[in-house]
C-alpha cells in the first residue's frame, strides 16, 4: 500500500495541475466551437519534436523544445486565420484537416528516423504513472506562468472566445489576442501531450468544462465545478486503475466519461423543480426498464437461434445462479465436461512444471543440454496440444448444453421480456414528450 | 515469375531481421548480397511491411526468416508474390527456427493471448551465439542448393566463422561467470535464450503482457518483488517505451540497462559478434558497479 501511494502520489498532484489549466482552456475551446484544436497543436508540436529527433536531437534538449515550439507556434498562426474562414466554412473542418496531415507528416519523418516509433507511441499513449517531481514543478511553474497572462489578459480573451465578431474591437486586435491565446494554449498541450498522452489530455480539456457548463452559464460558475470535477475524475481514476490493474491514461478517461454520464443524470433528475424533476424520474425508469427488457430480449432470442455462439445472457444467467453448463447435460456428459475441465488444469500445471523446471535450470544446478531441452519443448508441446483438445471438448459440450437452456430460460426470458415491453411502453408511447 | 540469370554473381539473401542477416553476410561474404525487411532499430514484432519489400522478396534467392509466428506478414508478402520457391517447403525458403532447442514452447499452433503473438515457442533464439550453428547451417544448406559449385566456399567460411564466434563465446561467458543466477527484471519476454546461455534468472517483465504498458499494481508489485528477491538491474530493449522500465529501476535504486535484442537496434552493434559484445560488456559494467 505504501508502494501504491507513493507510486500514484505526483501522478495525482499532476493530474490536479493539468486539470486546473486544461478545464479553464477547455471553457475556451468549447465557446469557440473547436473542441479537436488541442489534437491539432499537439500533433504539430510533436511534429516539430520529431523533425528535431530526425535531426539528432534529444526530446528533451533545448533544440528539442524550440522544434516543438516553432511548430506549435505556426499552428498557433494557421488556427487564428480560421477565424476568418469561418464564413466560407466550419472552423472544425479545417481544425481536423491539420491534425490529420500533421499525424501523417509526422509518421512520414519518423519513417526516416531510426527508433522513432516509440517517440510517436509516447505521444499518443503518454504514461502519466513515471510523472517525477522535477517534472511536476516545470509544470507547476509553466502553468502559473499561463494562468497568470490569462488572468490579466481575461477580458478580452473571453471576449473572443464568446463572440466570433466582438464589438468595439479592432481586426487585428482580434487576430492578435486570437494568435496569444491558442500560442498560450499550444504551449500548454506541447507540455502535457508528451506526458499525459493526447487522449487523457483531450479528456482534462474537454470534460470537466461540459460537466461545468451542464451546471452554469456563467464562467465563475462553470469553473469550480469543472476544477472539482476534473479533480474527483482524476482521482477516481488513478485509484480505479490501482485497484482494478487497469492501464493508468485509459482507466482515467474511463473515469472522465463515467463522471461526464453522472452529471448528466444529476443534472436531469437532481437539480430541476419538483415538478420537471419528478417527470424526468418517471422517463428516467422507464427508459432504464425498456432498455434491460430490450437486452434481454435480443439476448434470448440470440440464444434460441445461435446457441453455439457466443452467449451473454446464458453466461450471466450461468454467474449469477452458480448453474454451469455442466448442469443441463444428462450424466455422462456432466461427467465428461468435469473430466475436459480436470485434464486441462491437470495438463496445464504440467506445461507450467516443465517450464518452471527449465528457468530454474538457467542459472541453478548443471545446464540442460540441447536434448533434454528438446524433450521437454516435445512434452509441453503435447501438453499444449491435449490442453486444446480438452477446451475443444469443453466447447462441444456447452454448446449441447446451451441448446438445451434455450428452452429451459431463453424462452420463458423472452416471453417475459416482450409482455414487459408491451406494458411498460404503453404510457410512454401515450405520453408527451418532457423536455430534458 | 523467377527473374532467373543473375545480373551479378553473388547470390542475393534477403533476411526478415538484421541479426539473420548479419549471419547470412558473416557465412557468406562477397559470395551473397545481404538485404533485411525490417529496418535496424525498429520492432520486429510491431513491422508493417511496404511495398518495396514485396519486390525485395520476389527477388530474393534465398528468403531467411525467423518463423514461430515472430515474422507472420512475411507470409502475407510471399502469398501475395504467389512463388512457390519461396513458400514453405520452396527451395528459396528457410525457416532459421528449424532445429533450434525452442524455450517456453505454447503448442503448435499460432495462438495470440492478448498484445501480440508469442505463438509457438519464445522466438528470441538469436540471442543464444550457440544457436548461431543451426541458423547458419540452414541458411548455408539454401546457398549450396541454389550456388552447388560454390559450396566449398560456403562452408569454409561457415567454419571459419564458428571457430571466431566460439572462441568469443567463452570470453562473454567468461565476463559474465562472476554474476551467474543473478536477478533481474526485463521490460520484455526477450532473453529465456540468453539467460540460458549466460545463467541469469530474469524472474519477471515490466509489460504484464506483450505489448501492453504496465499498471500501478503491476509496478507496485514489481517493486515489492524486485526489493524480495534483490533484482540488481532493469533490462530494458530499444524500441519500447522506457519511462516505466526507468521508474522501476529508480525505486529499486539499481541500474537500467539498455540491451540490444538486435543488430542495430543500438548504436554500434554492427554484427552478430557486436551483439553479444556490447550485451555482456554493459551487463557486467551495471551488474559489477560499485554502490550496489
Amino acid at each position: 500500500m505504501a508502494d501504491a501511494l507513493s507510486l500514484l502520489l505526483v501522478p495525482f498532484a499532476a493530474s490536479v495541475a493539468f486539470v486546473l489549466i486544461h478545464a479553464y482552456l477547455g471553457v475556451h475551446v468549447l465557446r469557440r466551437n473547436i473542441v479537436f484544436a488541442d489534437l491539432a497543436l499537439a500533433q504539430l508540436s510533436a511534429l516539430g519534436a520529431t523533425v528535431a529527433f530526425a535531426l539528432g536531437y534529444a526530446p528533451a534538449s533545448p533544440a528539442g523544445f524550440g522544434y516543438a515550439l516553432l511548430f506549435t507556434a505556426i499552428g498557433a498562426a494557421l488556427l487564428t486565420f480560421t477565424r476568418g474562414l469561418s464564413r466560407i466554412m466550419s472552423q472544425e473542418a479545417f481544425v481536423g484537416i491539420l491534425y490529420v496531415v500533421a499525424t501523417a507528416a509526422t509518421i512520414l519523418v519518423v519513417d526516416r528516423a531510426p527508433q522513432g516509433a516509440e517517440h510517436v507511441k509516447k505521444i499518443l499513449i503518454g504514461n502519466i504513472l513515471t510523472v517525477g517531481p522535477p517534472e511536476l514543478a516545470k509544470f507547476a511553474a509553466l502553468y502559473a506562468a499561463i494562468g497568470l497572462f490569462h488572468w490579466l489578459a481575461r477580458k478580452p480573451l473571453l471576449a473572443i472566445s464568446n463572440d466570433a465578431e466582438p464589438a468595439g474591437r479592432g481586426r487585428l486586435a482580434v487576430s492578435l489576442w486570437d494568435f496569444m491565446f491558442f500560442l498560450s494554449f499550444g504551449i500548454v498541450v506541447t507540455s502535457s501531450v508528451t506526458t499525459a498522452g493526447v487522449l487523457l489530455v483531450f479528456s482534462f480539456l474537454i470534460v470537466p468544462a461540459v460537466i461545468g457548463s451542464l451546471f452554469s452559464r456563467k464562467i465563475d460558475g462553470v469553473l469550480p465545478i469543472a476544477w472539482g470535477a476534473g479533480i474527483l475524475a482524476s482521482g477516481a481514476g488513478l485509484a480505479g486503475s490501482y485497484v482494478l490493474d487497469l492501464p493508468t491514461g485509459a482507466a482515467m478517461v474511463a473515469a472522465f466519461a463515467l463522471l461526464l454520464v453522472l452529471a448528466g443524470l444529476a443534472g436531469a433528475l437532481l437539480f430541476l423543480d419538483a415538478g420537471r424533476r419528478r417527470a424526468n424520474w418517471g422517463i428516467a425508469a422507464r427508459s432504464a426498464g425498456l432498455l434491460v427488457l430490450m437486452l434481454t430480449f435480443a439476448a434470448s432470442l440470440w440464444l434460441i437461434l445461435n446457441p453455439a455462439a457466443d452467449q451473454p445472457l446464458a453466461a450471466l444467467v450461468e454467474a449469477a445462479t452458480g448453474i454451469g453448463p455442466a448442469q443441463y447435460l444428462p450424466a455422462r456428459e456432466r461427467e465428461l465436461y468435469a473430466d475436459a475441465a480436470r485434464d486441462m488444469r491437470r495438463f496445464q500445471a504440467e506445461v507450467d512444471r516443465l517450464n518452471a523446471g527449465e528457468r530454474a535450470a538457467r542459472y541453478q544446478r548443471a545446464p540442460l543440454s540441447d536434448e533434454e531441452i528438446r524433450r521437454i519443448a516435445s512434452y509441453q508441446q503435447s501438453f499444449s496440444e491435449m490442453t486444446r483438445g480438452e477446451g475443444f471438448v469443453q466447447d462441444v459440450l456447452r454448446t449441447k448444453a446451451r441448446a438445451r437452456e434455450r428452452w429451459i430460460f431463453g424462452l420463458p426470458l423472452a416471453l417475459a421480456a416482450l409482455l414487459g415491453l408491451g406494458l411498460l411502453g404503453r404510457p410512454l408511447w401515450r405520453a408527451r414528450p418532457v423536455r430534458l | 515469375m523467377t527473374a532467373a540469370a543473375p545480373a551479378s554473381a553473388a547470390v542475393r539473401v534477403v533476411a526478415t531481421t538484421a541479426d539473420l542477416a548479419a549471419l547470412a553476410a558473416a557465412i557468406g561474404g562477397d559470395l551473397v548480397e545481404v538485404q533485411t525487411i525490417v529496418p535496424p532499430g525498429s520492432d520486429p514484432e510491431a513491422f508493417e511491411p511496404r511495398p518495396g519489400d514485396l519486390d525485395k522478396v520476389r527477388r530474393a534467392d534465398i528468403l531467411v526468416r525467423v518463423g514461430l509466428g515472430y515474422d507472420y506478414w512475411l507470409d502475407r508478402l510471399v502469398g501475395q508474390i504467389g512463388d512457390k520457391r519461396l513458400m514453405r517447403g520452396g527451395e528459396a525458403y528457410v525457416d532459421a527456427s528449424a532445429g533450434i532447442p525452442l524455450l517456453e514452447i505454447r503448442g503448435q499452433t499460432v495462438v495470440n493471448e492478448g498484445g501480440h503473438a508469442h505463438g509457438v515457442a519464445n522466438p528470441h533464439y538469436w540471442l543464444d551465439p550457440e544457436n548461431a550453428a543451426t541458423v547458419t547451417a540452414g541458411i548455408a544448406e539454401a546457398f549450396v542448393r541454389r550456388a552447388p559449385a560454390q559450396a566449398p566456399g560456403i562452408l569454409a567460411k561457415r567454419e571459419h566463422f564458428l571457430a571466431a564466434l566460439d572462441a568469443a563465446l567463452q570470453r562473454w561467458i567468461a565476463r559474465l561467470a562472476p554474476f551467474a543466477g543473478v536477478k533481474l527484471i526485463a521490460y520484455h519476454n526477450s532473453w529465456p535464450y540468453f539467460s540460458r546461455r549466460f545463467r541469469l534468472d530474469v524472474l519477471d517483465f515490466v509489460e504484464p503482457k506483450p505489448g501492453v504498458a504496465p499498471s500501478p499494481a503491476h509496478l507496485a508489485r514489481l517493486i515489492a518483488e524486485g526489493r524480495r528477491s534483490n533484482v540488481r538491474a532493469i533490462l530494458h530493449e530499444p524500441y519500447e517505451p522506457e519511462d516505466s522500465s526507468r521508474l522501476l529501476a529508480q525505486k529499486l535504486g539499481v541500474p537500467f540497462v539498455l540491451l540490444a535484442t538486435s543488430v542495430g537496434s543500438v548504436a554500434g552493434v554492427k554484427d552478430y559478434l557486436d551483439l553479444f559484445e556490447h550485451n555482456t560488456a554493459a551487463l557486467a559494467k551495471a551488474l559489477g558497479a560499485p554502490g550496489e
